[in-house]
């Protein structure tokens, strides 16, 4: 810096010499080192750092920059606290007189850092002990300094609050020295120097270049006096504890403390502002991080905004001149190591005279650096991206919804509007009480319309009238006989139904519904026409019952419709028994309304397609019907419906499209559990609060395979069973190349509960023994019946697989040996069963000890799974004829132990059994949402399902998976 | 029409290849970009400033969405991560990481402490902002496919999946809407009063939902969308339907009968991002070709 400034600046004094100095040095060093190497024997070498001192010494000589100027003679200076753990560091010292410490008690030895620091380390470390020799303290500030030293050790001793030294050092005596204010009152100013000349001729020098440098880089303005001045100036503070940039800049109010010493800047007023700097950075104390890269402490400044403190701006330039100066600061604190690279100052260390100075910029380092670091996160603060300005105000404010405002003329009390029909017929007068006619059945069959009609309003007065307008009977709806006697009866009954309150529901129905056998209200229920009611009537059957039951219905189902439709159902797709079902039950769903089950009926096999198809074809059947019904077209309806969907079949192709259309986009809704987290960060009550977390929902068979709770375990015989076939297939095809195909499908298919994939596997068991008995001792009738039931499942699995094998597209020889990919050699099924049976025995013989145990729990379970194989295993069976009689034998056998049949061509006990599963499985699937339709499906299906509706399924089944994964 | 958007203002030049994604902010001062450069930048896209770039992406940035403060940004991309920024200091306070594959959309919610990510791990993933866990609120994969786009309003999160649903996931009512479109959707966006939604698929074809019945309202065809994840917006007022087109044309239609009012050159590639300011008649448009566009009218 200070060369750029060379133009501007007038130059006083001597310029340093150091870089000449140094360098000849160095060049001397080289010079002697290289000669000595080649000259000198090794143990006579030196060795000098690179800048040609010797820095260390021979042991005797002590050590490293032992000694006395590198003497052992020492001044008693050196090992005082033995500061340098050498073996060596007894070198200077001096034996003390002994004392007795009988009058003078041991002292508390108070030991602090500088007990073993040198003089001069001390020096460096705190200011405040470096001192200037009495005989120049003309302000008297050593004087002072020693006072307050002593007085520190005293309150040392004392307890204090605030432990440490730190406190003392901070205070400076406020007021100045005696010799100050008498120097001031004899006209001396500050700043002035006092001639005093005896300084060491060397320090002189260097204070001479010192102060040109700093009037180099004082800026001309702050620098009141001139030149000559500063340099008095500085010659006077040169040896006092003050930095001595605060004796220039003369009206900086601040005074700054660093962690280590303070600085002071003496004021004009006569009051002293401490500003304590607390150490704000990371570093270590002491710790310079620019020590050796100046140029960057000047480039950190540099990107401090400008809004500092006026002082410090003041000061910077101050501060850059010096550290221009001094490219290099010593860590205070602390000796410097042996290694340590050092500037030319280093050559000074046993100058006493004005160590000083690199202290003075050390302990102002700190404190500027703990000022940037206050200074960067209040700039952080607010000023964030240049350009940038971050929303004051965000939009998501709690919005607040105010009361609606209550019209004036509002009335708070609810006035019913007269517009309800029953209402306005109740204000009718009433009819004249009329005597019930004398035909007790007639009276009690009014009365019975009269309370359907009033229930289910004036369309079945209608309809009945028209229905029965050849009977006689029915003479009052049409004004004839009794016809007052059913207005009146009409009358009272609306009456009644108006205010009729649950009692009358309950009374009335639960005891009448003994009456209900099952086969009138399956009648009722069911297709039964209505017709028969009223034939019912005109024979044998007691008027007043049937009536009963009509009005008890009326009283069940609200829908008034809901009961005539049946009755008027034709059959329009009687070549399809299927396909009417599909249409009664949407019949049955268009006019009693209610839960529309989509897939219902097994029209889940069709594509989407095919069934929206149906829908439209329905539709218009139930169109048709209900014309004919209505505008009694009689009985052409079957055959024009029919033709009707003929014609739409032509169309299909061209109808499809529009279907297509139609049909997206479709909306499905499911059940959906939010995280209750979740609601929370959204604000939102969890509408699960309090709920128990929803039954997982096995995403595919597959995987719900692997989280299978272990009931098997206590599992009995036909589970067990079972598990042989799952395992034998599964033990097959798990080398092929389609495992994963050939699996899914098996699982998709055929399973209901889900099965342990590695109990499957591992646990199984089989028996070897056992399969011997099946030939040998066929006497005992339970082990009879295992191996009859083990052989088939081997069999059939046999068989299974090869079904599988072509559904896939795999063609599998019957009788051949499997193919290679097969690690295992695949038997006949009977070799198979033997094979894995002799694997598994042990475990099976400890599952049947447990068999028995909990057969009820497990029966569901295993029952579903045995028939859903067999009935795959039936389809198989079709395909394949071998070894039928055997195996229709065994399963003969297995049905007399566990009356679970095969499908089809087995009795009918067995039949039974399904079915009572069936419904219990039906209830459990009502848990499952989405599953149970899958799977419902899945039961009713006829073995003559096709390849391709299994590899549908098996698609659906593997994006059930991927639906189910929460 | 004079309202429309069709005079390009500016160019905001700085992203190097594609960029993917183009975002105002929550009061339309700013905007964010993003793209295959891996860099996020903020832009002030009415004075065509480039004014901070964020870097940390290992691969792509496909997606970006700002808090409504501005204080806080969250990204993903085809590290298959989350980011989730400060915005002045430009550091990542979190990752997020979960995700098995490329995060293709993400969304902060309302109140900014919950981030909604849809992946193509077919799954979406809510996380959370405010406290340090870096675990996923929850995981939502009832989709059959990539989970392309993601909106949020106050009580749902809806996204479009590339099984061809749009799925309304209502958190108050703690239930699945499921609209199947029968297309693979691209793109969702909400219309500003929140009725309908507006899908793209990939049959180049821009569809109108009710979001209450899930019924189709309008269709828009023109444009070509077959490969692209392109994104598409309805006007702030939701009287025109906006929409980028692979040729990199631009396309208006009108909300109502689905004529196509404009139809301008924007981008001389696929236009990947369109995005309208909030309040005023302005838009930003990103492109393959690696420029940003201002629109005014």
């Amino acid at each position: 810096m200070a060369t750029e400034d060379d133009d501007d600046f007038v130059f006083y004094g001597t310029p340093i010499e150091r870089e000449e100095d140094t360098i000849s040095r160095k060049r001397k060093s080289v010079a002697e080192a290289s000669g000595q190497l080649r000259t000198v024997p090794a143990h006579k070498q030196e060795v000098r750092d690179e800048e040609g001192r010797r820095r260390f010494h021979g042991a005797f000589s002590g050590g490293f920059s032992a000694g006395y100027f590198n003497t052992v003679g020492s001044k008693e200076g050196f090992c005082k606290g033995g500061s340098y753990l050498t073996p060596n560091n007894f070198a200077g010292w001096t034996p003390q007189t002994f004392t007795s410490s009988r009058k003078k008690r041991a002292e508390i030895i108070q030991q602090d850092v500088t007990t073993y620091l040198d003089e001069d380390e001390k020096a460096e470390m705190v200011g405040n002990s470096l001192g200037t020799s009495m005989q120049f303290d003309t302000f008297g500030f050593t004087a002072a300094e020693i006072a307050r030293s002593q007085s520190e050790k005293e309150q040392n001793q004392r307890p204090s609050a605030i432990p440490g030294p730190a406190p003392d050092e901070l205070i400076v005596p406020a007021t100045d020295p005696i010799g100050v204010r008498l120097m001031l009152k004899m006209g001396w100013r500050r700043g002035q120097s006092i001639k005093s000349s005896k300084t060491n001729a060397r320090s002189d020098a260097r204070r001479e270049a010192r102060k040109a440098f700093l009037a180099l880089s004082e800026d001309a303005k702050t620098h009141a006096s001139d030149s000559k001045d500063a340099e008095d100036a500085i010659e006077t503070v040169a040896e006092l504890p003050i930095d001595d940039i605060s004796q220039l800049p003369k009206s900086t109010p601040v005074r700054i403390l660093s962690c280590f010493s303070c600085a002071y800047v003496s004021c004009h007023s006569d009051f002293h502002v401490y500003v304590l700097n607390p150490k704000q950075d990371m570093h270590g104390l002491g710790y310079d991080p620019f020590k050796g890269a100046p140029e960057f402490r000047d480039n950190k400044r540099s990107h401090l905004p400008g809004n500092r403190e006026s002082g410090h701006k003041r000061l910077q330039p101050k501060k850059d001149g010096l550290f221009s100066f001094k490219s290099i600061n010593v860590a205070p604190g602390f000796g410097t190591g042996a290694l340590e690279d050092l500037d030319v100052e280093d050559e000074d260390v046993y100058a006493t005279g004005y160590e000083f100075e690199a202290f003075v910029e050390e302990v102002e380092e700190p404190s500027r650096l703990a000022i940037e670091d206050k200074k960067k996160p209040s700039v952080k603060e607010h000023g964030s991206l240049p350009g940038f300005k971050a929303a004051t105000s965000s939009d998501n404010q709690l919005e607040r919804f105010d009361p609606p405002v209550v019209p004036k003329d509002f009335v708070p009390r609810h006035k019913f509007p007269v517009t309800h029909e029953v209402n306005r017929k109740l204000t009718e007068v009433p009819p004249a009480e009329v005597p019930p006619p004398v035909d007790n059945k007639l009276k009690v069959l009014i009365e019975g319309v009269a309370t359907l009609v009033a229930r289910c309003g004036t369309v079945f007065e209608e309809l009945s009238r028209e229905k029965n307008q050849s009977n006689p009977l029915f003479d009052f709806l049409n004004g004839g006989n009794g016809h007052d006697y059913y207005k009146r009866k009409l009358w009272e009954a609306r009456e009644k139904h108006n205010d009729k309150t649950k009692p009358f529901f309950n009374e009335k129905v639960i005891p009448n519904a003994q009456k209900m056998t099952a086969e009138s209200r399956g009648n009722i229920l069911g297709e039964k026409p209505l017709q028969r009611t009223v034939k019912d009537i005109k024979t044998d059957v007691p008027a007043t019952e049937v009536v009963n039951l009509q009005f008890h219905l009326s009283d069940t189902f609200t829908e008034p419709l809901s009961f005539v439709e049946p009755t008027e159902i034709t059959k329009p797709f009687q070549h399809d028994p299927a396909k009417q079902e599909r249409f009664e039950q949407y019949l049955k769903e268009k006019y009693h309304g209610g839960l529309r089950t989509k897939d219902a009926g097994g029209s889940s096999k069709m594509s989407e397609a095919a069934r929206a198809r149906e829908r439209l074809e329905f539709e218009a059947a139930a169109e048709a019907v209900t014309q004919r019904k209505w505008g009694k077209e009689g009985q052409s309806s079957s055959q024009q419906i029919l033709g009707a969907s003929a014609g739409r079949g032509a169309q299909a192709s061209l109808a499809e499209e529009v279907i297509k259309k139609s049909m997206f986009p479709k909306r499905e809704e499911f059940q959906w559990r939010p995280a209750s987290l979740l609601c929370k960060r959204f604000d939102l009550i969890d509408p699960y609060m309090g709920k128990p977390p929803p039954p997982p929902r096995f995403r595919s068979k597959l995987d719900s395979l692997i989280s299978m709770p272990d009931y098997v375990k206590a599992a009995k015989e036909e589970e067990k069973t079972n598990l042989n076939k799952f395992s034998s297939t599964q033990a097959d095809e798990q080398n092929g190349t389609n495992v994963m195909d050939v699996e899914e499908n098996v699982e998709v298919e055929n399973v209901e509960r889900p099965v342990d994939l590695y109990k499957a596997i591992f646990s199984d068991d089989s028996d070897d023994e056992e399969e011997s008995t099946n030939t040998n001792q066929p006497n005992d009738p339970k082990t009879k019946i295992e191996v009859a039931n083990t052989a088939l499942t081997r069999i059939v699995a046999g068989d299974f697989l090869e079904s599988l094998g072509k559904e896939l597209g795999l063609e599998v020889p019957p009788d051949q040996p499997y193919p290679e990919k097969h690690a295992k050699p695949q038997p006949t099924p009977k070799e198979t069963a033997q094979e894995i049976q002799q694997v598994r025995q042990e475990k099976r013989e400890e599952i049947d000890s447990n068999a028995h145990k909990d057969i009820k729990g497990s029966k569901n379970d295993t029952a579903e799974l045995d028939h859903q194989i067999e009935k795959k295993v039936t389809k198989v069976k079709r395909d394949k004829n071998s070894s039928e009689d055997e195996r229709s034998h065994k399963r003969s056998k297995r049905h007399s132990r566990r009356s679970s049949g095969s499908d089809g061509d087995t009795s009918d006990s067995s039949d039974g059994y399904r079915d009572r599963h069936r419904s219990r499985h039906k209830e459990r699937k009502k848990e499952h949402r989405k599953h149970s339709k899958h799977r419902k499906h899945k039961t009713h299906e006829s073995t003559s399902r096709s390849r391709h509706s299994a590899d549908k399924e098996y698609g659906d089944g593997k994006r059930e998976k991927r639906r189910y994964r929460d | 029409m004079s309202g429309l958007p069709k005079k390009e203002t500016n160019v905001l030049k700085g992203h190097e290849g594609a960029v993917l994604t183009a975002r105002f902010n929550g009061d339309g001062n700013y905007c964010l970009t993003g793209g295959k450069d891996r860099t996020i930048r903020l832009w002030n896209p009415h004075r065509g400033i480039h004014i901070k770039t964020y870097k940390a992406h290992a691969r792509e940035v496909r997606d970006v969405h700002v808090t409504s403060d501005n204080s806080k940004i969250c990204s993903c991309g085809g590290d298959r991560q989350l980011f989730y920024w400060d915005v002045s200091s430009g550091r990542v306070i979190r990752k997020f990481r979960g995700h098995d594959s490329e995060v293709n959309a993400v969304k902060f919610n309302e109140y900014a402490s919950v981030v909604v990510s849809a992946g193509y791990d077919r799954s979406l993933r809510a996380w959370d902002c405010r406290s340090h866990s870096i675990e996923p609120i929850q995981i939502i994969d009832t989709f059959m496919d990539s989970v392309m786009s993601v909106c949020l309003t106050k009580t749902e999160i809806i996204a479009g999946s590339v099984d061809g649903t749009v799925r309304t996931f209502d958190i108050r009512m703690g239930r699945e809407l499921s609209d199947d479109l029968g297309q693979p959707v691209n793109c969702i966006s909400l219309s500003n009063d929140g009725n309908c939604v507006l899908a793209s698929c990939l049959d180049s074809t821009l569809r109108l939902l009710d979001r209450t019945t899930g019924e189709l309202l309008q269709e828009y065809k023109g444009h070509t969308c077959k490969s692209f994840k392109m994104d598409c917006c309805l006007t702030n007022s939701d009287a025109h339907v906006i929409g980028g087109s692979e040729d990199g044309y631009l396309f208006i239609w009108d909300l109502v009968d689905a004529s196509v009012v404009s139809k301008f050159r924007a981008h001389s590639s696929v236009v990947t991002s369109v995005s309208y300011h909030p309040k005023d008649d302005c838009m930003i448009t990103a492109s393959v070709d690696g420029s940003v566009r201002v629109w005014k009218a």
